[in-house]
């Protein structure tokens, strides 16, 4: 069995502040995982905000250098990929999906540019008509087609149809692996099922593997295979979703299990925070303890 | 497209009401001005020759009736707007009876060639430098640009200026200081008068342009420093568009926009002149002929030359916002 993707020991200290008063941040601690290159995934990654899930997804796109461990993709570290040719192959096989897809796209380039920019550099495509394939095809796949989106303005299409567009576009040159950062937090509650399942199809069909990165627990159970569990940088609990999410074991896991809304309770006007004992338990233990292998085939930071 | 046409015509509309408003203004405020042209006149004819009271009377009453000061002020408003629309200013008053549009055409070349060559080149030199400075931040010598560019915007221009022509003019006299083109050189459409007017332009220009491209630099600098860190920047790297490619394509397109805004007005503005550039250079040109005007008390060379400005600047936005719609895509037109 051949490794996809090794993250082994990585860390991230952001450093702020200048000469006299500085200050550190870790935004992410010592996280271990490997994705397979034969079982296509989806390794699902949550947390709050500010918990390091951007950041970890920003270094295996190798967008920032971890200050400490290594991101092996196929093998090869970030640093061993110092030539264009070398990028652009890379590139090829790992490909993201942002949050915001009104941010994704400049404003004043029609939103089919970006779908030909990557058909050309990363696909190689040549002529007008397979350059036009390669992105009708890549539509085709997430419900759209180019005759839909063809000459349009990131302004005049919706955040679900821009979403799609940004996950067509990442699927042009045929990744192996998606980075999807909250790929559904911007989009409308009605149209992020369609997102989320395409997500699923493209696993089950494309056999490509995903790392979703999310906060929201109800779509990570019902898509994922495996989850991280991060909280302040540290993964407090990691494992196949079904175990972890039935019975989450660490306290910042059963803190965010218990703080899921429900509309039922919603309704009956019996919304309450989250148990204080609870939150006490969550929040004292952040950064506490080892990882701890469990019989289940979950891993749980323990005192 | 219907919508764009009556936009326009909006727009127009629009124009035509800050004409007549700017062109109004600047009548009430060149009648408001202490110097009367008769008296200017009179006190030049009696420096010469000694002449009694009663002929410098008629001599008053002869000249006021002739520049048309007899009549009250909102006739000589209505007359003012009748001449305007056949393109006559009427009369200079210093230099009667020469009409006044003829000695500012005889000044708006040099104006406008010197302003339209400065600003230009201040605003692609400014905006380059600054959009490569947001880009490349890292880089020496673009933070040493910046620092220079830092020194010299708050010097007066005028300080700037001077400097120039004792450096340039005297310690190390290498270009001409003073006037259009140099004396010996008969005007016409020859090699010689071409390169002379160059020669003189060099220190006015690039006077101007060390002073002007600061606000471009630093402008443009914070644009595309903002602008490097949207999403749509990473993703076309990640798309893998090369480069060069992005930073012409994806950050300074995207910037330059409300840059193109401001260097239209700035077009627009060169038919004020620039007073200082011309006094500091004696360089022939509008600014020169309008400090003349407004010492001589002649209200028809002063409003001619502010309805021209008021014209020109409004005209310029006018224009912006025709293009704007081309420019970016998400301003809807109507």
């Amino acid at each position: 069995m051949s490794t996809l993707l090794e993250v082994s020991n990585v860390s991230m200290r952001f450093v702020m502040g200048g000469l006299f008063s500085r200050n550190h941040i870790d935004a992410v601690v010592d996280a271990n995982f490997t994705l397979s290159a034969e079982n296509p995934e989806i390794f699902t990654i949550i947390g709050e905000s500010g918990s390091g899930k951007t950041t970890l997804a920003r270094m295996i796109l190798g967008l920032e250098k971890p200050t400490a461990g290594d991101i092996l993709f196929e093998g090869k570290s970030a640093a061993e990929r110092n030539t264009r040719a070398a990028r652009l192959a890379f590139m090829r096989r790992v490909q993201p999906v942002f949050q915001n897809p009104f941010e994704t796209f400049n404003p004043l380039k029609q939103v089919d540019r970006y779908l030909e920019a990557t058909a050309r550099s990363l696909l190689g495509a040549r002529s007008k008509a397979d350059v036009d394939a390669a992105m009708d095809d890549a539509l085709q796949k997430v419900g759209l087609s180019l005759k839909e989106i063809a000459g349009r303005y990131a302004h005049e299409l919706s955040g679900g149809q821009l979403q799609r567009v940004a996950i067509a576009r990442a699927l042009i040159p045929n990744p192996a692996l998606l980075i999807a950062d909250e790929p559904v937090s911007m989009v409308d509650a009605s149209l992020r099922m369609s997102i989320v399942n395409l997500l699923k199809e493209l696993r089950d069909t494309l056999k490509v593997s995903v790392i979703y990165i999310t906060h929201d627990l109800a779509t990570a159970y019902y898509i994922s295979d495996r989850i991280i569990i991060m909280q302040k940088g540290h993964v407090v609990e990691m494992g196949p979703a079904r175990t972890v999410l039935d019975t989450p074991e660490h306290p910042y896991s059963q803190l965010l299990k218990s703080s899921v809304l429900s509309i039922d309770a919603a309704g009956m006007g019996d919304l309450r925070p989250a148990d204080r004992a609870m939150a006490e338990a969550a929040w004292s233990r952040a950064g506490q303890g080892a990882l701890v292998a469990r019989d289940d085939g979950r891993m749980v930071r323990t005192a | 497209m219907p919508s764009f046409i009556l936009f326009a015509f909006k727009r127009f509309l629009q124009l035509a009401a800050v004409i007549f408003a700017g062109t109004s203004l600047a009548f009430v405020v060149a009648k408001l001005s202490p110097i009367s042209p008769v008296e200017t006149i009179i006190g030049r004819v009696t420096n010469r020759a000694s002449m009694s009271p009663t002929a410098i009377q008629s001599l008053r009453e002869t000249y006021t009736e002739l520049f048309g000061l007899d009549i009250p002020l909102w006739q000589q408003y209505l007359n003012f707007w009748g001449r305007l629309f056949t393109g006559d200013f009427g009369p200079s008053l210093v230099a009667y009876p020469t009409p006044a549009i003829d000695l500012i055409l005889l000044a708006l070349p040099w104006t406008v060639g010197l302003l339209t060559v400065a600003v230009i080149l201040t605003w692609i030199i400014g905006n380059l430098l600054g959009g490569l400075a947001g880009y490349y931040q890292n880089s020496r010598l673009l933070k040493a640009v910046g620092v220079v560019a830092i020194g010299i915007q708050p010097i007066p221009y005028y300080i700037v200026a001077f400097l120039m022509v004792i450096i340039f003019g005297y310690l190390w006299p290498v270009l001409p200081i003073s006037g259009g083109f140099a004396m010996n050189v008969r005007p016409g459409f020859t090699p010689q008068f071409v390169l002379s007017i160059l020669h003189h332009a060099i220190l006015p220009a690039s006077s101007l342009v060390l002073v002007g491209m600061g606000t471009w630099f630093f402008g443009m600098r914070a644009l595309v420093s903002n602008i490097v860190t949207e999403d749509y920047v990473t993703y076309a790297e990640l798309a893998g568009v090369e480069q060069r490619k992005i930073v012409s394509s994806y950050v300074m397109r995207n910037a330059i926009v409300p840059q193109l805004t401001a260097l239209a007005m700035a077009l627009g503005g060169i038919f004020s002149g620039t007073i200082i550039t011309e006094q500091v250079f004696a360089y022939p040109g509008l600014g020169t002929l309008l400090i003349r005007a407004v010492n001589g008390g002649d209200t028809t060379l002063v409003l001619a030359v502010s309805c021209i400005s008021v014209i020109a600047v409004a005209t310029a936005i006018f224009i912006v916002d025709l293009l704007h719609p081309f420019l970016d895509p998400r301003v809807r037109v109507g």
